[in-house]
């Protein structure tokens, strides 16, 4: 049997993860007033030994907490779930939020009003201080006034920690932290006092030792702790744990492991101290499975049941962990995400499969807690076992959005091409969302920032223009394009002098970390610090990159193909027409959302104004569809819907108060919208196409290869969202492809929602079109599925296929989203957002939204969450 | 081996990649035009026809009229129920080509073997990882025989699996000429009445019946039982059919494939301006479809529903 089925967990771990879920975040002040206090007292001494100062101060003085049912211990807040506050690296944010975090839409956080005060006390000191000061000092008025258009944002290091790190866990795990201090007296004896860099790496060893014995001393207060309570606890059972608790403290991480227990215990304080040192987020695991398995393999005295409770303790953990961001910020990032990425499978060094028991271990731990963290991540090869795969799919079918799957076959030469050896390469790891690493040799910078290609198109359509300010070059006005190839060389030259900027928001953004953010701990398990002497800011690990990401690239493509192929070869419209619909948002309110265009559609056909008629006729001080719009946000404010009787009535009168329309002019925008959209899409497997996009991003990723960080790294393009496609989308105009302003892009490398409308395969084939190996910061994929098209030992098969094959094509990342209810509901509701749901049945397939509205339903019935048997409704 | 006829040209009126549920692994479906049945049920109502035909999405129409002005045949009016006169509708596919809104899509489109292959070979690697390959359906492939025979050894030429979707309702020639090149045939049986069976299909079973013994002594083969209340939803009507495949050469006899009754084609009638004669209908429910599935098990033939 190929379907092999989920165990329960423990009720410990039901316990553990209730815990979780049912927890209000909220923001503690302990860290924030410990390490300004640390700061305030540090002030004559060099940034590293001011960071070693600011980790002793955290790991003697945070408070120590243990958990109820925790057989792994460590935590960054006495609240579960909630986080800590690092204004080293900004603070206004925080202050400006401290009545409306509780409230806000995205991720809101508890501030009591004493932790307010307290924070308040201590963001007293750093106006001026704060690594997000120091990189603004840094850059142009001109890059400013890229991020305030929307251009791209650097915001992520900008105003916090880098993070986006894999450490040596294993070294930990087998040596200690004795064995960390121990390399760097070993360094410390082989230095040359002659060596002009002799002081500065001398400050940076001694800020090493400090933070380690610090270190030590935390697991011990966690000793000290699980002791205490041991002593006054009546359950003999948790008595007998917490003493055992102790005794893990006592030896891990100080020296090495001697069994998988304290293994577990000594990974957790590394993921967890890496996390109080700094605010930087996507902390990943990655190879959990490669360094863990010895420890297992090795362990005479485990069951399994106990050490699958012990992974899924760590899995609660992982969730104990958050980050409060701004409020922008955190729409972008929504759900707490904090891109612990935790991957198993894969190839060692020399190419062997390296599958073991932990890697089917991770997977079930992932079906037992059920919770957002970690992200989880398989890699698949050619000699991936296909047992792996296919559990792999079995846990991607439960629809909690685990594994993402990589493609060993398109990362390797991807990093190699990078300058990463092939030995390292073979071993990468994930980081955060979506971005390859070699694990602890690289300071990767993955998330650098969000570039919106898209906006780049808007403002080459506009001659460098953005509202009436000339932001980027002059390159020529759209009306004179004569082929599409007038359009690719403007959109070049503009995106030469965007990359450029965003490279200089960047560097910025480096050199402050460099100077103000030089961590110890961080950067004694990243190789090769310990030997060069050098933090990970400095430019101490083995491969530097930054990686910055495009979003919007689909959406240029398929614009850039609309217009080739009405405007420029069928000359169906002029170009002018096409820029003149494009500046008049096709008609349509800007700012409009689905159901107002859906309410507008039907106050248009209901003023009996067909399309043939113009509107743009603005003789009432406002064009008529304005007027419409106005009166459509009436009725909809008052009676909550629009019923056809009322916005004629409506229409009439407001339209005879002004002397009534006058269509006149001789461009119909709505026919042009409709002709744009009549175009083969991205996703659906066409060449002339798909190409396209593939062209508009390479050209992305080959701008953004010229440029080298101050840490002596490449540059290196990755193309995913996060969510930025949606918030982002809001900045941009209406585009050819007949996208309405303000709406949201394209998802990744995915085809623009609901036009791959040709099936799975056919979308799959479109994306492996674009070049992956160039896209070596990664490349996102999310790809639905129903249910049924997955059921039972059949459709487990199929899955697999699809995942083989779309790697076959050299794809890089996949991830699935289970088609539910919700989205069926949803499908009813905005049709144009879901015209690729197909419902399949033997011998006959139709479109979901073109079903009668029964039929609909009685499918919607139909899909449940099990895979015994689908409701015919395939993707 | 035979060379293909990579020229032969055929009516197409779909293809439909990444299909489960007609033959293992993942498949493209090809739907060809023209069937001798006038099944009430059919969900392809597009089909029958061995000719072009146009439908028309009310929804998406925008009443510009522009269609009404191209059509040469005066066959577009609003006066005409569904739009269209299907009486004098030729199916040159002119409408469709104006229509700036897509509400007029053809159905039916010439397409050589070639054309068809290199639309197949995009997911030659699905099928490989899958053990899939090609399923031509209809409409009935067999009224395009020669079309479907090319096509059949031109997907053997590249290794992919072959099935069809059949009525069985052809002359034996074809099926002996055919049916060697098909690794699986999903044949229906849809009644052991013949008079049943012609008042819903429009042609008695006895041929069929005959031709669904040869197609077992030649291929793989799966009998396909749409089930239809009112029709063949009893007991004994499943059980006759049953037995009837006990006949069958046992060797090749995959099972008994139940497919419930839907009426996801009901809304391509109205697209076609015609009346949908079982409008009301209900699908069947899942415990009903279930107890006929183990009556059959119980005769010792494989059942599988869906």
């Amino acid at each position: 049997m190929l379907e092999k089925g989920f165990s329960q967990p423990t009720d410990r771990i039901k316990r553990l993860a209730n815990v979780i879920v049912t927890a209000f975040p909220e923001v503690e002040a302990e860290r924030a007033v410990l390490a300004t206090q640390a700061f305030k007292e540090t002030e004559g001494l060099s940034n590293v030994m001011r960071r070693a100062k600011v980790a002793e101060k955290l790991f003697t003085e945070l408070p120590v907490t243990i958990r109820d049912d925790e057989l792994i211990v460590g935590s960054l807040t006495v609240h579960p779930r909630s986080c800590q506050i690092a204004p080293e690296y900004s603070y206004d944010w925080v202050e400006a939020e401290f009545d409306t975090m509780e409230t806000r839409m995205a991720d809101p956080f508890k501030i009591p009003k004493d932790v307010a005060a307290k924070l308040h006390e201590a963001f007293l000191y750093w106006p001026g201080k704060t690594v997000s000061d120091l990189a603004t000092s840094y850059m142009s008025e001109e890059t400013k006034d890229c991020q305030a258009n929307g251009v791209f944002t650097v915001g992520n290091y900008y105003y916090g920690g880098v993070g986006h790190v894999c450490v040596d866990y294993g070294k930990v795990i087998t040596k200690g932290f004795r064995g960390v201090i121990e390399e760097v007296v070993n360094a410390m004896e082989k230095m040359d006092r002659m060596d002009p860099s002799y002081m500065k790496k001398q400050q940076f060893y001694n800020a090493v030792i400090i933070t380690y014995t610090a270190a030590i001393k935390f697991a011990h207060r966690y000793a000290d702790k699980a002791r205490e309570m041991a002593a006054v606890e009546m359950n003999p059972t948790r008595k007998a744990e917490l003493l055992q608790i102790a005794s893990n403290c006592d030896r891990v991480p100080e020296y090495g492991a001697t069994n998988f227990y304290e293994a577990c215990q000594a990974f957790w304080f590394v993921q967890l101290m890496l996390q109080i040192e700094s605010s930087g987020h996507s902390i990943s695991p990655g190879r959990f499975d490669t360094y863990m398995y010895p420890f297992y393999r090795d362990d005479k005295n485990i069951t399994k049941d106990f050490a699958q409770e012990l992974i899924d303790c760590i899995w609660v953990k992982l969730n104990d962990l958050n980050k409060t961001r701004d409020a922008i910020s955190d729409q972008a990032f929504a759900g707490y995400a904090i891109f612990q990425n935790l991957g198993v499978g894969g190839q060692d060094e020399c190419g062997r499969d390296i599958t073991n028991d932990i890697s089917y271990m991770c997977m079930e731990a992932c079906a037992h807690v059920r919770l957002p963290a970690p992200s989880f991540s398989i890699r698949v090869h050619e000699n991936t076992p296909d047992e792996f795969l296919y559990r792999a799919c079995e846990l991607a079918r439960l629809g909690l959005g685990v594994p993402a799957m990589y493609n060993d076959e398109v990362i390797i030469p991807a990093l190699v091409n990078r300058g990463v050896k092939l030995e390292d390469a073979r071993n990468y790891c994930i980081i955060g969302c979506v971005e390859p690493q070699c694990p602890h040799k690289t300071e990767g910078w993955h998330d650098a920032a969000f570039f919106n290609v898209a906006k780049v198109m808007e403002i080459t359509m506009n001659n460098g223009r953005v509202g009436g300010k000339q932001l980027g070059p002059v390159t020529g006005e759209m009306k004179d394009w004569t082929n599409i190839e007038d359009f690719f060389t403007a959109f070049k030259k503009q995106m030469e002098y965007f990359v450029y900027h965003l490279v200089e928001a960047d560097n910025a953004v480096d050199l402050a970390h460099m100077e103000r953010d030089q961590l110890p701990f961080l950067s004694a398990l990243v190789d090769d610090c310990i030997g060069r002497g050098m933090t990970v800011e400095e430019g101490g690990a083995i491969y530097n990159f930054t990686g910055p990401q495009a979003f919007g690239v689909v959406d240029v493509g398929d614009s850039a193909y609309a217009m080739q192929k009405h405007v420029f070869e069928n000359k169906e419209i002029t170009v002018a027409q096409l820029k003149e619909a494009l500046d008049h948002n096709f008609g349509y309110p800007v700012d409009s959302s689905t159901q107002a265009e859906k309410a507008f559609d039907a106050a248009r056909a209901a003023c009996g104004v067909t399309p043939a008629a113009t509107f743009n006729a603005p003789n009432c001080g406002q064009t008529d569809e304005q007027k419409v719009y106005e009166i459509v946000k009436r009725i909809l404010t008052t009676n909550g819907s629009v019923d056809l009787a009322s916005v004629t009535n409506e229409v009439n009168r407001s339209f005879m108060a002004c002397g009534g329309a006058t269509p006149a002019g001789n461009v119909d925008y709505f026919a042009i919208k409709r002709l744009m959209e009549k175009t083969e899409w991205y996703g659906n497997d066409i060449d002339e196409t798909d190409y396209v996009s593939a062209r508009v991003a390479r050209i992305y990723s080959a701008e953004v290869e010229k440029y080298t960080n101050p840490r002596g790294g490449q540059f290196q393009a990755g193309c995913y969202p996060v969510s930025a496609n949606v918030l982002f989308g809001k900045d941009v105009a209406a585009l050819p492809d007949g996208r309405l302003a303000t709406t949201p892009l394209a998802d990744g490398v995915s085809p623009r929602a609901g036009k791959d409308t040709s099936g799975p395969t056919a979308a799959t084939n479109s994306v492996a079109k674009l070049d992956h190996e160039y896209f070596s910061n990664g490349t996102l994929y999310n790809q639905k599925f129903t249910p049924s098209a997955v059921a039972g030992e059949e459709g487990l098969k199929n899955f697999a296929a699809v995942v083989r094959s779309y790697f076959d094509h050299k794809g890089m990342h996949v991830q699935f989203n289970v088609i539910d209810k919700q989205t069926l509901i949803d499908a009813q509701q905005h049709p144009e957002l879901h015209k690729d749901l197909v419902v399949r049945v033997a011998g006959y397939s139709a479109h979901f939204v073109t079903l009668a509205k029964e039929v609909q339903d009685n499918i919607i019935e139909r899909t449940e969450h099990n895979f015994s048997g689908g409701c015919g409704c395939g993707h | 081996m035979e060379p293909v006829n990579y020229a032969k040209e055929g009516l197409v009126f779909d293809i439909q990649r990444f299909s489960v549920n007609d033959g293992p692994g993942i498949r493209t479906i090809v739907f060809l035009n023209g069937c001798p049945l006038r099944c009430q049920w059919c969900a392809n109502p597009e089909s029958q026809l061995l000719r072009p035909v146009v439908m028309y999405n009310e929804l998406e129409c925008i009443h510009c009229g522009i269609c009404k002005s191209v059509c040469k045949q005066g066959a577009i009016g609003s006066g005409n129920k569904g739009l269209i006169d299907r009486t004098k509708c030729i199916g040159c596919g002119e409408c469709s080509i104006a229509c700036p809104a897509g509400a007029l899509i053809m159905k039916g489109k010439k397409m050589t073997v070639e054309e068809v292959i290199k639309e197949l070979k995009k997911d030659g690697s699905q099928y490989r990882r899958s053990g899939g390959g090609l399923t031509i359906s209809g409409g009935e492939p067999l009224v395009q025989h020669e079309f479907t025979l090319e096509l059949l050894k031109a997907a053997h030429a590249q290794g992919w699996n072959t099935a069809i979707e059949t009525t069985g309702y052809a002359d034996e020639e074809i099926i002996r000429k055919v049916l060697p090149h098909v690794d699986l045939s999903l044949t229906d049986v849809k009644s052991m009445d013949s008079k049943i069976h012609e008042q819903y299909t429009g042609v008695p079973n006895e041929k069929i019946l005959k031709n669904v013994k040869l197609i077992s002594d030649i291929t793989k083969i799966m009998v396909r039982v749409p089930v239809i209340p009112g029709v063949n939803e009893k007991r004994e009507d499943i059980l006759k059919i049953a037995e009837f495949a006990k006949t069958l050469n046992q060797q090749n006899l995959m099972g008994i494939n139940l497919l419930p009754y839907h009426s996801m084609g009901e809304n391509k009638y109205k697209m076609l301006g015609r009346d949908y004669k079982l409008h009301g209908l209900h699908m069947m429910n899942r415990d009903d479809i279930n107890v006929l599935r183990e009556q059959v098990e119980k005769t010792g033939i494989q059942c599988k529903v869906g």
